[in-house]
């Protein structure tokens, strides 16, 4: 598994890619460009257990539930599994574990009818809270969170996908079955919104543009 | 602003913010935004978005898996449930046909012993019941080792520890007390890196003399049994029968040294 802490006052990314971090020349892109097509390594079993951290955050991203979110992760990996000697394609590892993921959501949603219950950053995050943040950052957290939670969440799967989990434009259209159009406006839509929610522009800009 | 410059869309800035831009548009952006303080503001709030999103889950990703998302376990219990029938129909015939028995579990050698294939028949049904499942495994975890081998000792009624097979990578979760139509048995569990467990078998066998090692395949799993001594024992894996021969010799061995 390939685990890039990239030291940066706070930027913690955990990714299952194989693509190693490039340095940006721009001050506003401190982390490198993203490379989108990545060489795939190792068996698809191996593979699939790198994917599996990333998995776990995002289902805790749609579900605000550590047991749900597991649960959430424990099917799809029971599917993947099942499903996995069918897969001639295994291109996209990541793409296909996370549209598993969240059809599985979808449809559990549907049949709850209910959103996922809000619970407070500090709950989720406490550790991470007490170590690494300030107290302005947790509330900048929080609000952003909540500023989530109000989101449709056609907006808020594309908004996460996309900021948290790294997937590129085409493989969030992929995962989510709607055309790349569609992820555009909903990113635009989603991200307006937020910015809208938190205030963002209240806060000092956290990166200048030269 | 006197200069419009080429067209930069919505879609360019977040793409930038997602550093998902083409090399050769980036400076072409950057110098919109230097031009355009709305886009600046814009692109500057969105990239703060994104990095309180990652920064507030970013520690999701980096505790520690727990075990009932290890996807070697889950893909064992998928193959074991799909094969648990013909194990418990390895089991029926075993006990129904006993000598005749033999055609229903592949002998790697002569399999005319129907000792030696009840042994392996007993052991894969209770590895097949305890090894899946999912938060009772083990009745007496492993740092009850000690309690483990008095327990089974006493039932028993002769002294036997669970053999040590961290050398050969698989490290002993713990065991407990199973149970066979000629009475009690001990069973002990391990498991390697990969998540596949291996169980070590042993109860008395009366009349039973002594036996080699046999090799015998049940379904997924392979079973090598012996007897020695007026015990049966028996080493059960999902394993290649040429690695589980392997392994049941070197349990000979730490058997045969500690007695």
């Amino acid at each position: 598994m390939l685990v890039r802490l990239i030291n940066r006052g706070r930027d913690i990314i955990l990714d299952c890619h194989d693509t190693p971090p490039k340095t940006g020349s721009f001050e506003a892109n401190p982390s490198g460009r993203r490379q989108t097509s990545k060489a795939s390594s190792g068996s698809p079993m191996v593979r699939m257990e790198d994917c599996i951290p990333a998995l776990r955050r995002y289902a805790m991203s749609l579900s605000r539930d550590r047991d749900r979110a597991d649960d959430l992760v424990h099917d799809c990996l029971v599917r993947a599994i099942a499903k996995l000697h069918t897969r001639r394609n295994e291109a996209d590892m990541r793409a296909w574990l996370f549209t598993i993921l969240h059809n599985l959501f979808v449809s559990q949603s549907r049949r709850r009818k209910v959103r996922p219950d809000t619970v407070v950053l500090d709950d989720i995050h406490s550790e991470a809270a007490s170590h690494r943040a300030s107290q302005e950052d947790r509330l900048h957290w929080r609000d952003m969170l909540r500023g989530l939670d109000r989101l449709p969440e056609e907006q808020r799967t594309v908004v996460l996908l996309v900021s948290v989990e790294d997937l590129s434009y085409a493989e969030t259209a992929a995962v989510l079955g709607i055309p790349i159009g569609t992820v555009m406006s909903r990113l635009a839509r989603g991200r307006e919104k937020l910015r809208h929610y938190t205030d963002s522009d209240a806060r000092p800009a956290q990166r200048r543009i030269k | 602003m006197s200069d419009p410059g080429p067209l930069i869309s919505e879609d360019d800035l977040h793409a930038y913010v997602d550093h998902l831009l083409e090399d050769d548009r980036i400076p072409v952006v950057e110098r919109h935004l230097r031009e355009n303080p709305e886009s600046a503001a814009q692109v500057a709030a969105y990239s703060a978005q994104r990095d309180a999103l990652r920064a507030a889950f970013a520690t999701e990703a980096l505790e520690p898996v727990p075990s009932h998302l290890n996807p070697y376990l889950i893909r064992q219990r998928l193959t074991s449930r799909r094969n648990a029938w013909r194990a418990a129909a390895a089991v029926v015939l075993a006990f129904g046909i006993g000598g005749s028995g033999g055609w229903f579990l592949h002998g790697r050698l002569a399999s005319s012993n129907s000792v030696i294939t009840v042994l392996v028949a007993e052991a894969v049904a209770n590895h097949v019941v305890y090894t899946t499942d999912r938060r009772r495994p083990t009745e007496l975890g492993a740092e009850q080792r000690d309690d483990m081998a008095r327990w089974v000792s006493n039932r028993l009624n002769r002294p036997i520890a669970p053999p040590d097979l961290a050398l050969a990578g698989y490290h002993y979760m713990g065991g407990r007390l199973a149970a066979t139509s000629h009475g009690p048995a001990g069973m002990f569990m391990y498991q390697n890196e990969q998540g596949v467990r291996l169980t070590v078998f042993v109860r008395p066998v009366t009349n039973g003399g002594t036996r080699p090692l046999e090799i015998i395949g049940a379904g997924p799993l392979e079973g090598g049994a012996w007897i020695a001594k007026g015990l049966g024992y028996t080493v059960v894996a999902p394993l290649p029968a040429g690695e589980l021969e392997q392994l049941a010799t070197r349990v000979q061995h730490l058997v045969e040294s500690a007695t």
